[in-house]
């Protein structure tokens, strides 16, 4: 009976260190195909959505990552960093107030002691707000910098919800003898 | 007669005048009550040069939000890895933040971040959320907004410990994204942060309460990758450098 019972807690042990370990690695949100380099070419290595990756660096939108032993490059978006899924979220309008609770940013670093017992200091205040910059100036700090306003629309999408990522596994990557060519709608393919 | 009319027309237009003026001017009230809490336990940095070159760079990002406040960016001395937005145009920043920084690049995301929940009005909301609040308890005597700065410097401390939504948080990314990227930022710089700010997770207590106030760095990533961010145009190489040098100076300035 205490054999049985150590047992069952050793498998419980193991299966929460299991899907801890899992929930904390990188995976594949679906099915991709290695790239030799950064804006390269498809390689013949063939990851399958949810499979666990080793990242290895990132270089600008392009992540090098780890499987079994082989390494190869995928676009970062190919990612899923935090192993969570979920539904909908209060992403979908920014709107505040319901659900999914955080504290605010602005308490972020102080403790709450600090904001709450703390004593407002108005001369530093009038510092802050001393602090002028002309327009000439900022527009000499961007062309110093090397910026400029672009004429491009920038504009991303409001996600509608979490990633539907697959459970993460730990399948090793096939080797393909026809890589994957261009996806549809998909330039970087 | 004509006197008359020309009075009351004066008059209604100051009527409006001022009425716009205190909506405007209660915001900026609030923000004020809510720095001055803050600055209360972190001063500004002395650095003069330091002050300047965030306010340079927050002006920059501020416009391409086009959100029409009297902006204000400051340092503040913490080793509190820190950022802070106030209603009504203030932003702070903390040196245990700037010094966690490698480029000009990441700090305009973090700065972004913190213009957008001002512009989105994120924190003012929760005021006047708490304020209707009170008025349904108390009544309607209590619909006169607080007029004591030093009693709403401290309900602030309070308003800030309650939450924000997440999706405030994920919509400050992703808005700052923008107005970074517009300027002509790099917005691969924000996934540098969210990297940074993932590798302190759970080892750097200068970061403790961040952690424990907002989504994960992970999460706040592949919302920013669900939104399409690597498909946003980047600079090219050779305009970094010269940034890149000043943001160094920048940083052996404190």
């Amino acid at each position: 009976m205490a054999h049985s019972f150590s047992f069952e807690r050793l498998s419980v042990l193991l299966t929460g260190v299991f899907l801890s370990s899992m929930l904390s690695a990188q995976s594949v949100r679906d099915d991709a195909v290695f790239f030799d380099k950064p804006d390269g070419n498809p390689v013949s290595v063939k990851v399958k959505a949810g499979t666990a990756v080793k990242v290895i660096k990132r270089q600008g939108f392009w992540v090098e990552v780890e499987v079994a032993g082989k390494a190869g490059w995928l676009k970062v978006s190919q990612l899923n960093f935090s192993g969570v899924t979920g539904g909908p979220t209060a992403i979908d309008t920014g709107r505040l107030g319901k659900g999914n609770i955080v504290a605010t940013s602005a308490a972020r670093g102080l403790s709450a002691k600090d904001l709450l017992s703390g004593q407002p200091n108005f001369s530093e205040v009038i510092k802050l707000e001393a602090q002028n910059v002309t327009q000439q100036a900022v527009q000499a700090f961007m062309v110093a910098g090397g910026l400029s306003q672009t004429t491009e629309k920038i504009q991303l999408s409001i996600p509608r919800s979490a990633a539907s990522t697959p459970p993460v596994s730990s399948g090793a990557p096939s080797n393909t003898g026809t890589p994957s060519t261009k996806k549809k709608d998909d330039d970087d393919w | 007669m004509i006197g008359k009319s020309t009075s009351r027309l004066f008059c209604c237009i100051l009527l409006v005048f001022c009425c716009s003026a205190t909506a405007q001017t209660d915001e900026e009230k609030v923000g004020k009550a809510a720095v001055a809490q803050i600055l209360g336990s972190a001063s500004l940095l002395t650095a003069n040069s330091a002050q300047q070159y965030v306010n340079l760079m927050g002006q920059a990002l501020a416009k391409s939000s086009g959100a029409n406040y009297k902006w204000r960016f400051g340092v503040i001395q913490s080793d509190s890895v820190n950022a802070f937005a106030m209603p009504g145009g203030y932003v702070l920043v903390s040196t245990g933040l700037l010094k966690s920084l490698e480029t000009e690049d990441e700090l305009a995301f973090v700065i972004a971040h913190e213009v957008a929940h001002v512009a989105r009005r994120h924190h003012y909301q929760v005021v006047q959320r708490q304020r209707l609040a009170e008025q349904a308890s108390k009544g309607l005597q209590a619909l006169s907004q607080d007029s004591d700065t030093a009693k709403l410097a401290q309900a602030s401390g309070q308003i800030y410990a309650r939450g924000l939504d997440k999706g405030a948080e994920f919509e400050a990314d992703r808005l700052g994204v923008e107005y970074m990227t517009k300027v002509g930022y790099d917005p691969a710089a924000a996934l540098s942060v969210l990297e940074k700010l993932q590798r302190m997770k759970g080892n750097d207590p200068r970061a403790e309460l961040l952690f424990s106030t907002h989504p994960s760095p992970a999460e706040r990533l592949d919302m920013l990758l669900m939104s399409g961010v690597d498909q946003l145009p980047r600079p090219r190489a050779v305009s970094t450098s010269a940034r890149n040098s000043r943001f160094q100076k920048f940083l052996q300035s404190f």
